[in-house]
């Protein structure tokens, strides 16, 4: 209606007419628990799973899981304006250290690698070598339109079209820059795919 | 007898690669250091990780989706990169911009410079040891001129507003107090940092007398903007050369004495005050109706055969579109002259002869924007 | 547009300080611009610079241009003391695109120089360090050039990697590929000795000879190895 202010993001998630389906819809997440993997990666050597397995297994998985998705450390790697969104999504208005999330400058004990900006192929060994000097587990979350596919800079023959083309990325938020509900939305549903792959992923 | 011995030693030089990645320099942007001990002998900067061809890609685009563009490359004073674009094309074509557009338009380019200096007071207190607290206090009130921004253009960030001609769309009724709650919200909030940063003795000792410039030696080396006037030159693009209405505003060009580090926090700090001083002059003057885009512009601009060199006071120095058009609706050659690319350049000349912690806030004090530096 | 009269101040000033250089005034809006020849440029940039009534000492921007007969560089610079600006347009022909640089006149040309060269080709005779800046190097284009297109949009990773690769040998010197054969020979020579060397190891336990006859075993073997290649 002209003279009210457009809905807010938060507004329109909890409007029921707005609805959207949550981040995998329920029969999709039936067929990947059905799933089992051909090589067994999932079931380690671990000790907890050798004693007493299916009683020690399953909540030792979930307290694992629940570790590794509460506190996530995100490589300060900001690379072009997808920075600029992802340093105020650090800061007081959209915070994110409430949800465990601390930007950390070493690779070597990082857990998150937010690719934000345009990945350049001069950049792109560098970015290679980062990630493989993060421990496992690992994640990517591949933050703006260049990240993604190249963005508005895919014609460009120096740009790498899509950081997916060099490190194996989980999450993708869209947008040019996204905004920081876009990235604090992005880390959620990371959470949610930490939880919902406890012990089936062999990181 | 110690000393003795030390003289004896054999030493080598050691290559510091300060990389592309690193918690301290902003984007991606790598120094190979040879360091003597503590003290940086030479440098080597590299740079080129964030090279995106906007260049190329505007050629190939219409003259309204190339502001995109520049939007990205200069993405912390987004406006005033799409002002000098425009006034590239605008002098092409010779149009002439309603004075409404004029004023909105000087609205929006000074509050884009105060969030552009916020952001450096963030980073430039990060790297200096604050460590954290200036990007709180900086982007408290960013976040406000940023929701201003997004009442006025609908983004937060790329705001693709500014058009050849005017500006995209008129501004929204409760413009007017909701530019004065912004002035107010943010002056108190750079005081605050003021008060945070500026007295501090471990800032003052450590920024103090690092790097000194002469005039001769900054205009030789290509600086503008804050570094040129804190060095003492009294040289600022709205004065020396006025482009849009700035000619109508009253306001001081703050300078420095030495040309150091802590010149250049301290001008960019007075620029933040000055910036306020003219939104508030033109809020009063601007006119309360009136058109904001020129007349007669077609759905695809064609501009006429020739070549402009346009130039603004970006919060960094001198941005400049140098524009040459062979008539038809793309331009035929745009290139970016940005203000941080010019003061890189001379980062060995500043570094040399410091030591390696001192080279970082050095880096620090130049205020790049790794996109406007690579393009 | 070429125009005769030089209408801005500074034109005339140029015209009364050196008569003998051949320019011609191009109206552009806001800097008055002047087209000369290469040949002229180090002893007229020298005067703009040092020439009290002239004393350009602010380079501002240079650019490389691609017109497609020609390439050319556009120098824009500014007087601190008079307040005045000049464009000094230099057209450079696309068989022999030599320029002379402009370094020890203003240092702001350094880093300007080496992007137009790897940008376009143009070759600044004297830069201390003409090295590319913004691309790698040995890339063997030049992107600006309006004969080089813009780049397809990939769908697939596989298209990335051979299209990487494809350049890497394309570009790279015919030495380097000699190089990589050599060492790949070198390669394939160790390991096909360290499968030898394992075979008659085993064969050698089978037959129960230990210690010093199984390394004798051995020997013999990779001399066999050595006669068939040799």
């Amino acid at each position: 209606m002209p003279g009210e202010r457009p809905m807010r993001p938060h507004q329109i998630r909890d409007d029921p007419a707005h609805a959207i389906s949550d981040v995998v819809p329920e029969e999709l997440r039936q067929q990947v628990k059905e799933l089992r993997p051909a090589v067994d990666v999932g079931r380690g050597k671990a000790p907890y799973r050798q004693l007493l397995p299916g009683v020690i297994q399953a909540p030792a998985d979930w307290l694992i899981a629940w570790g590794r998705k509460g506190s996530l450390w995100p490589l300060t790697f900001g690379l072009a304006c997808c920075a600029i969104e992802m340093i105020a999504t650090f800061m007081a208005r959209h915070d994110l250290d409430r949800f465990g999330v601390l930007p950390w400058p070493s690779p070597r004990q990082a857990d998150v690698l937010i690719v934000s900006g345009t990945v350049t192929k001069k950049m792109a060994p560098a970015v290679k070598l980062l990630y493989e000097q993060m421990p496992h587990p690992k994640w990517v979350i591949s933050m703006g339109a260049c990240a993604t596919n190249g963005g508005p800079y895919s014609r460009y023959d120096r740009v790498l079209q899509g950081v997916d083309k060099i490190i194996p990325v989980d999450v993708y938020v869209p947008g040019c820059p996204p905004r920081p509900e876009a990235l604090m939305d992005a880390i959620l549903a990371l959470q949610k795919k930490i939880m919902e792959e406890r012990g089936q992923v062999g990181r | 007898m110690a000393l003795q011995q030390e003289h004896e030693l054999e030493t080598i030089d050691l290559h510091i690669n300060v990389g592309p990645q690193h918690p301290a320099t902003h984007g991606v942007f790598r120094m190979i250091l040879t360091v003597d001990g503590e003290k940086v002998v030479d440098c080597d900067p590299v740079i080129g990780y964030m090279h995106r061809g906007a260049e190329k890609l505007s050629e190939n685009c219409d003259y309204r989706q190339a502001i995109g563009y520049q939007d990205r490359t200069e993405y912390l004073a987004q406006f005033n990169a799409e002002w000098t674009y425009c006034l590239a094309v605008e002098k092409l074509m010779g149009l002439q911009v309603p004075e409404r557009a004029e004023y909105i338009r000087v609205i929006l380019g000074e509050l884009n410079r105060v969030a552009s200096h916020l952001m450096f007071m963030g980073a430039f207190g990060t790297d200096v040891g604050f460590f954290g607290t200036p990007f709180m206090y900086a982007f408290r009130e960013r976040e406000v001129i940023q929701d201003f921004f997004e009442a006025v253009t609908g983004e937060r960030m790329m705001y693709n507003y500014f058009r050849p001609g005017g500006v995209a769309w008129d501004v929204p009724h409760d413009f007017e107090e909701q530019c004065r709650y912004v002035v107010q919200h943010v002056r108190r909030g750079v005081e605050e940092l003021d008060a945070l940063m500026t007295d501090n003795e471990v800032f003052l000792a450590r920024c103090r007398g690092l790097s000194p410039v002469t005039p001769e030696e900054a205009i030789n080396w290509g600086f503008s903007g804050p570094m040129l006037r804190a060095c003492g030159v009294k040289h600022d693009l709205r004065r020396a050369e006025p482009y849009s209405i700035y000619d109508r505003f009253d306001f001081d060009i703050p300078t420095g004495t030495q040309g150091d580090v802590y010149d250049r926090y301290l001008v960019r700090m007075e620029e933040m005050r000055q910036s306020l001083r003219i939104v508030e002059q033109a809020l009063r003057q601007m006119p309360k109706q009136g058109p904001v885009m020129a007349e007669g512009l077609k759905r695809t601009i064609r501009v006429p055969p020739g070549e402009v060199y346009s130039r603004t006071e970006s919060p960094r120095g001198e941005y400049g579109v140098y524009l040459v058009s062979k008539g038809g609706d793309k331009p035929w050659r745009l290139k970016i002259r940005s203000a941080a690319f010019c003061n890189l350049s001379a980062l060995k000349n500043l570094v040399v002869g410091n030591y390696v912690a001192d080279a970082i806030i050095i880096l620090g004090s130049i205020d790049i924007v790794l996109c406007e530096v690579d393009r | 547009m070429p125009q005769d009269a030089g209408q801005a101040p500074v034109v005339e000033r140029l015209r009364a300080i050196l008569p003998q250089v051949p320019w011609e005034f191009v109206a552009t809006p806001n800097d008055p611009a002047i087209v000369v020849r290469r040949e002229d440029l180090p002893h007229l940039m020298q005067t703009l610079k040092e020439h009290p009534d002239l004393a350009f000492d602010y380079l501002r921007c240079l650019s490389g241009v691609d017109h497609i007969d020609q390439l050319e560089v556009v120098y824009h610079l500014r007087s601190f003391r008079h307040g005045h600006t000049l464009a000094v347009k230099v057209p450079v022909p696309l068989e022999d695109p030599h320029v002379p640089t402009m370094t020890h006149l203003w240092q702001a040309a350094n880093w300007h120089e080496r992007e137009t060269h790897e940008m376009f080709g143009i070759v600044f005779d004297g830069h201390p360090d003409l090295r590319p800046l913004l691309l790698e190097e040995g890339l063997g284009y030049h992107p600006l050039r309006k004969s080089h297109p813009l780049a397809e949009i990939e769908e697939w990773q596989e298209d990335f990697l051979e299209r990487e690769e494809a350049l890497v040998a394309a570009a790279a010197p015919p030495g380097a590929r000699a190089e990589e054969d050599e060492r790949a020979k070198k390669i394939a020579l160790a390991q096909k000795k360290a499968e030898v060397i394992k075979r008659a190891r085993e064969e050698a336990r089978a037959k129960g000879l230990t210690g010093e006859e199984e390394r004798k075993y051995v020997q013999e073997a990779l001399r066999r190895l050595e006669q068939e290649g040799g």
